[in-house]
Order: C-alpha cells, then sequence, then structure tokens
C-alpha cells in the first residue's frame, strides 16, 4: 500500500437474490487520482461504487477509507456513524435531469448539503453556495432559478457543485458524462480535471465509454460478470490489452476515421 | 445521383409559450438510392425532427410550414392499382409534406415503404405482444397474405436479423429479451415488409458498445444484401465513420455541411464540423484539456445562416463566399 493511498477495497462481494452483481474485488485508490471502471451494463460497476459508498450494504469485504480522522472500514459502521464521513464521499450522477429535485432552486439544492451537516451559518453557507458557483463557472443570477432553467450541461454543473460543496476528497462520478453532446462533454470532462486539480479531487470514474474512460483515468478496471479481470495503467492496458474480455471492449469501439474499419471480436470465438 | 429523396427548403415551426420555435430552417438535401446517409448534430440540431418530417409525424403544436420530400420509390404502390413488389414498374415521385391525411399512399409509407427504428427498442415494442405477433403484424398491415405466410416470412427475418432458436423466441415478450436482442427484433420489423427507407434514429445509443458493433454490422449488412436506402441518426461521429456513405452536419435546425464521409470526416471545411470532431476524447491528447466547439469555432460565425455553395469537390457548406471554396 503507498502511502497516499485514499481507499482500499478487499475482497468487496454483493449478491442480489443469489445472483452475483459483484464478486470478490479488490483494489486500491490513491489520492488524486483518477480510477476507471468500465465494463458493460450488468458488469456489476455501478453495484461496486455503491457499495464503496455504503448507498447498499456489501455481503462481503472490507473497504478502509482515509477520512480526515485516519482509516475507518466503512462496512461496518452503522448509518448514524456514516453521516459524519458522507461529507467527504460524494456521487455524481448520469441523468442530469433527474438527479435535482426539480421544486427547489439551485440555491436549496447546493444549500441542503450544508445545512444537513450543520456548515456555517446563513451568511457563510450562501458565501460557500457562491463561491461553488464560480468553480463550476455558473452565474451568480442562477441561485433563485429552478433546475428545468437549465441546459443539460448547466444542470450536470449543478450537480457537480452539489457533490462538491462539502469539500468531500472522494468523488464517485457514475457515468457523469455520457448522457451529455460531445461538445458539453468535452466540457464538463475539462470542469472535472480543472476541479481535481484545484481542490485536489480523487475520482472513482464509472463509464462504459472507453475514449473518454482513456482521457480522463490514470488507472482502470476492468469489470466482466462481477468480477475485475484485468486492471492497469489506462495507455498501457489499452495499447496492450492481456485479457480477451478487454480485447472484446476494445475492438468494439468505433473509429472516428472511416479508413479504419470496425471489426468487433465474436463473443464466442473469445469464449465469452 | 440518383435520389430516393430530394428533400428541399424544408421548415418546421413548433408553437411554445414564448414564441414560435423554428426547428428547422430551409433544410435541404439528396437521400442516394441504395446508400446510407449519415445525419449528426447535437440535441436541437433538427436531426430527429427532419426524420419524423419523412415520417410525416410531426404533430400540433409542431408544423411544416414550407418544403418539399419528394419521394421516387422504385416499386410501384399498391394502393394506384399496381401488385405490391411487382418488379420494376416505378411509381411516380410524389411530394410526401403535401400528402392529405387521408392519402391511401400515407399508410403505404409507414412501414411498408419507410420505417423506422428508434433508439429504446422497449418502447418500440408491446409488451402484451409476443416477438412473433408483433413481428407478423407489420406484413399483415401492409399485405394480403395469410397469417401463416405472414409468421413464416417473419421467422425468416428473424433469422436474418441474427435470432437463433426461431419458433420459441418467436412466442416469448419483449422483456424476455437482451437490449440487444429486442434492438434486433425492431430492426426485423422494420425490414419485412422490405422499405425503401430504413431511419435509424440513434438506434445503439442506448446499448453497450460490444452491442452497439453488433447492430452496426447487422444494419450494414442487411443494407448491402437488401439494397435499401438507410438515413442514420446519430450524435456519435465514430458510428458515422463506420456506417455512413454520406454525411449532413445539422447544427440548429440548418444543414451546415454536406460530403462524403471522407470529406467531412478526414477534411471538415465548416468550423463547426472541425469543432465537432475535435471534442472527441480518444483524438485529444492526454493530460490536456479536450477542445470543445467554442475553442475551435473561435471567431468563426456559425449563427448567421448562409445558403449551401457546392465546393469544387462535389460537398456542399453553408459558409460565406469568400471562405475555402
Amino acid at each position: 500500500m503507498h502511502d497516499d493511498t485514499l481507499l482500499t477495497v478487499t475482497g468487496l462481494s454483493k449478491h442480489f437474490d443469489g445472483v452475483p452483481a459483484v464478486e470478490d474485488v479488490s483494489f486500491d485508490v490513491r489520492r488524486s487520482e483518477t480510477l476507471g471502471i468500465v465494463g458493460e451494463s450488468g458488469s456489476g460497476k455501478t453495484t461496486l461504487a455503491r457499495c464503496i459508498l455504503r448507498a447498499i450494504d456489501p455481503d462481503a469485504g472490507v473497504v478502509r477509507f482515509r477520512s480526515a480522522d485516519g482509516w475507518v472500514e466503512l462496512q461496518d459502521l452503522s448509518p448514524k456513524e456514516l453521516i459524519p464521513l458522507r461529507r467527504e464521499m460524494q456521487m455524481i450522477f448520469q441523468d442530469p435531469f433527474a438527479s435535482l429535485n426539480p421544486r427547489m432552486t439551485v440555491r436549496e439544492i447546493l444549500e441542503e448539503p450544508l445545512v444537513v451537516h450543520r456548515v456555517g451559518n446563513r451568511e457563510e453557507r450562501l458565501a460557500a453556495v457562491l463561491d461553488m458557483l464560480d468553480h463550476v463557472q455558473l452565474e451568480h443570477d442562477s441561485l433563485t432559478r429552478y433546475p428545468h432553467a437549465f441546459s443539460g450541461g448547466q444542470r450536470q454543473r449543478i450537480g457537480i457543485a452539489r457533490a462538491l460543496i462539502l469539500r468531500p476528497n472522494l468523488v464517485v462520478c457514475d457515468e457523469s458524462v455520457s448522457a451529455l453532446d460531445v461538445s458539453v462533454q468535452a466540457q464538463i470532462i475539462n470542469l472535472l480535471e480543472d476541479l481535481q486539480r484545484d481542490l485536489g479531487l480523487t475520482y472513482l470514474f464509472v463509464a462504459h465509454d472507453l475514449s473518454v474512460v482513456q482521457h480522463i483515468c490514470d488507472r482502470v478496471l476492468v469489470m466482466h460478470r462481477g468480477r475485475v479481470v484485468e486492471s492497469g495503467v489506462v495507455d498501457d492496458l489499452f495499447a496492450n490489452p492481456r485479457e480477451d474480455y478487454t480485447r472484446l471492449l476494445l475492438s468494439a469501439i468505433p473509429s472516428p476515421d472511416p479508413d479504419v474499419p470496425l471489426r468487433p471480436l465474436d463473443r464466442r470465438s473469445v469464449g465469452l | 445521383m440518383d435520389a430516393v429523396l430530394s428533400i428541399r427548403d424544408l421548415a418546421v415551426e413548433f408553437k411554445t409559450d414564448t414564441g414560435l420555435t423554428r426547428a428547422l430552417v430551409d433544410v435541404g438535401f439528396d437521400v442516394p438510392r441504395g446508400e446510407v446517409t449519415a445525419i449528426v448534430g447535437e440535441s436541437g440540431s433538427g436531426k430527429s425532427v427532419t426524420a419524423n418530417c419523412i415520417m410525416r409525424l410531426i404533430q400540433p403544436p409542431g408544423r411544416i410550414v414550407a418544403g418539399t420530400i419528394e419521394f421516387a420509390p422504385e416499386r410501384a404502390l399498391s394502393s394506384e392499382g399496381q401488385a405490391p413488389r411487382a418488379p420494376r414498374l416505378r411509381a411516380p415521385p410524389f411530394d410526401i409534406v403535401s400528402l392529405p391525411n387521408r392519402d391511401p399512399r400515407l399508410q403505404e409509407l409507414h412501414g411498408g415503404l419507410i420505417s423506422m427504428v428508434f433508439q429504446e427498442p422497449m418502447t418500440a415494442l408491446s409488451p402484451v405482444y409476443t416477438v412473433g405477433n408483433q413481428v407478423a403484424e407489420a406484413i399483415l398491415c401492409h399485405r394480403d397474405v395469410s397469417r401463416r405466410q405472414a409468421w413464416r416470412e417473419s421467422a425468416e427475418m428473424l433469422e436474418r436479423v441474427g435470432l437463433d432458436d426461431i419458433e420459441r423466441r418467436m412466442r416469448m415478450y419483449p422483456f424476455e429479451f437482451s437490449g440487444g436482442m429486442r434492438q434486433r427484433v425492431v430492426i426485423a420489423m422494420a425490414l419485412v415488409c422490405h422499405p425503401e427507407v430504413l431511419i435509424c434514429d440513434e438506434p445503439t445509443t442506448a446499448l453497450d458498445v460490444t452491442i452497439q458493433a453488433e447492430i452496426l454490422t447487422l444494419i450494414k449488412d442487411l443494407q448491402r444484401d437488401l439494397g435499401n436506402s438507410v438515413i442514420f441518426i446519430t450524435h456519435d461521429l465514430g458510428v458515422v465513420a463506420q456506417i455512413a456513405d454520406q454525411v449532413v452536419v445539422m447544427y440548429q435546425g440548418r444543414v451546415l455541411e454536406i460530403g462524403t464521409v471522407r470529406q467531412v470526416l478526414k477534411d471538415p471545411v465548416h468550423p463547426y464540423t472541425r469543432g465537432l470532431l475535435a471534442a472527441i476524447p480518444g483524438l485529444a491528447p492526454k493530460g490536456q484539456p479536450l477542445a470543445t466547439i467554442g475553442s475551435v469555432v473561435g471567431d468563426a460565425d456559425i449563427e448567421t445562416p448562409h445558403p449551401l455553395r457546392r465546393l469544387a469537390d462535389g460537398r456542399q457548406v453553408s459558409m460565406p463566399q469568400d471562405s475555402r471554396g
């Protein structure tokens, strides 16, 4: 383990009605890195992320997190004991239309985490909200507006601001740029990278789009049927995939160069 | 060029609380027969509205306010007294936009001559009918054949789109299928009446990249075998590169660039097209911010409409005279 390790996951498993969703997964996350988790739908990547944050409870395994007060084992904590740790671990969701309450103003949305965690007084909270709007490059007059008045990209900025307002260390991005148009996606990816540098964030980046992962991630885990089949530094892994499943995934990416024909591997021919 | 569809000066407006929104402004392009035309653009560019115009699916508060869509089917229309699928008896071209609502040609159009595959296969399929029933229904709607014959042809088409164990599968319901399998069923439904134009509206966007590759290969192979024309709507330039012969780039309800797939993707002329390409994550060097459309377009004005003009290499761009050409 490195001394800059922020999170270690050991032997994590989660079954739904006896069906394994995550099976014996182990890995480390270092501070300030972006770790990608890729795989097809049903591979267990979202379940894994949720188990780590204790949004759902894992069946087995150890999740150690380096909190402000030292190492804690998340899997055994009671809901009450988890509350202070929630400030340090946050999530950015996929769908900016579904993840914001339509009946709350931007100010209420961004202030709510501060109120829940009893951070600051009214003035301090407003100052924190305005500061966070600056970070995500939204105008201050957004405060009194409702989510419907914003475009998809702007809504995702609000979702990011809500996740970051408590100044977490670990941020789980679950398909956070998948629902966006390519030009908006590029802006949000750039924003996530700027925020990581400015605020020292560590990202767990769950995604199915491998070209986004290649751009934003340092290391990557490839998941298949609940297990991690391969992991490594993203450029090495993409250049020299060792496992057939990784090769299958990479071969399915359509190149934007019309002279590079799509030749996806056949699932059966690689025995999957 | 032999065009199956010729769209000219198409304009669509939507009445909203804040006034009229112009969804399409002077859209015009040809769909070459037997080829794949991709329409690319971001949300709000008008690519789906264009497809809905071809299918005459624009509903109030939307309205086609101007333009024509001339359709030149290869085979004769049965509503004009010809046997269906009579070989090489061309129907006279007609304008889809001005067809009266009760015109029999309209019903023949829907799913018969032009059919559509949507993004979400589960919403395109009925949950309460078996898969076989739904595919066969498409045949029974358009042709005077027995149920037995319709069932047999459905089985053939389902086999062709890659389903196995056909007889059992046909008696199953859509919820028993995976997303990729459902999309194969929808494609079978769309192709079972041998349409001349297949419109695919983001058919792979909801699918995993591995399944997307399978469906793209399937659509391309079927198009090659059946010889139909395809309009493929997508925002993914990787998908465009792999499937298209011709590319139409749309932005804010306007057509900005039309050319062959190599012209548009390897040597884009319009600044917006260049921006769209530069924003693809896989192409940017790591550790550097991605190019956004704004950063590539820079000072170039992409908001002012310019009529399309043809460049020396045959492509069309919406740019002022003094720029490249």
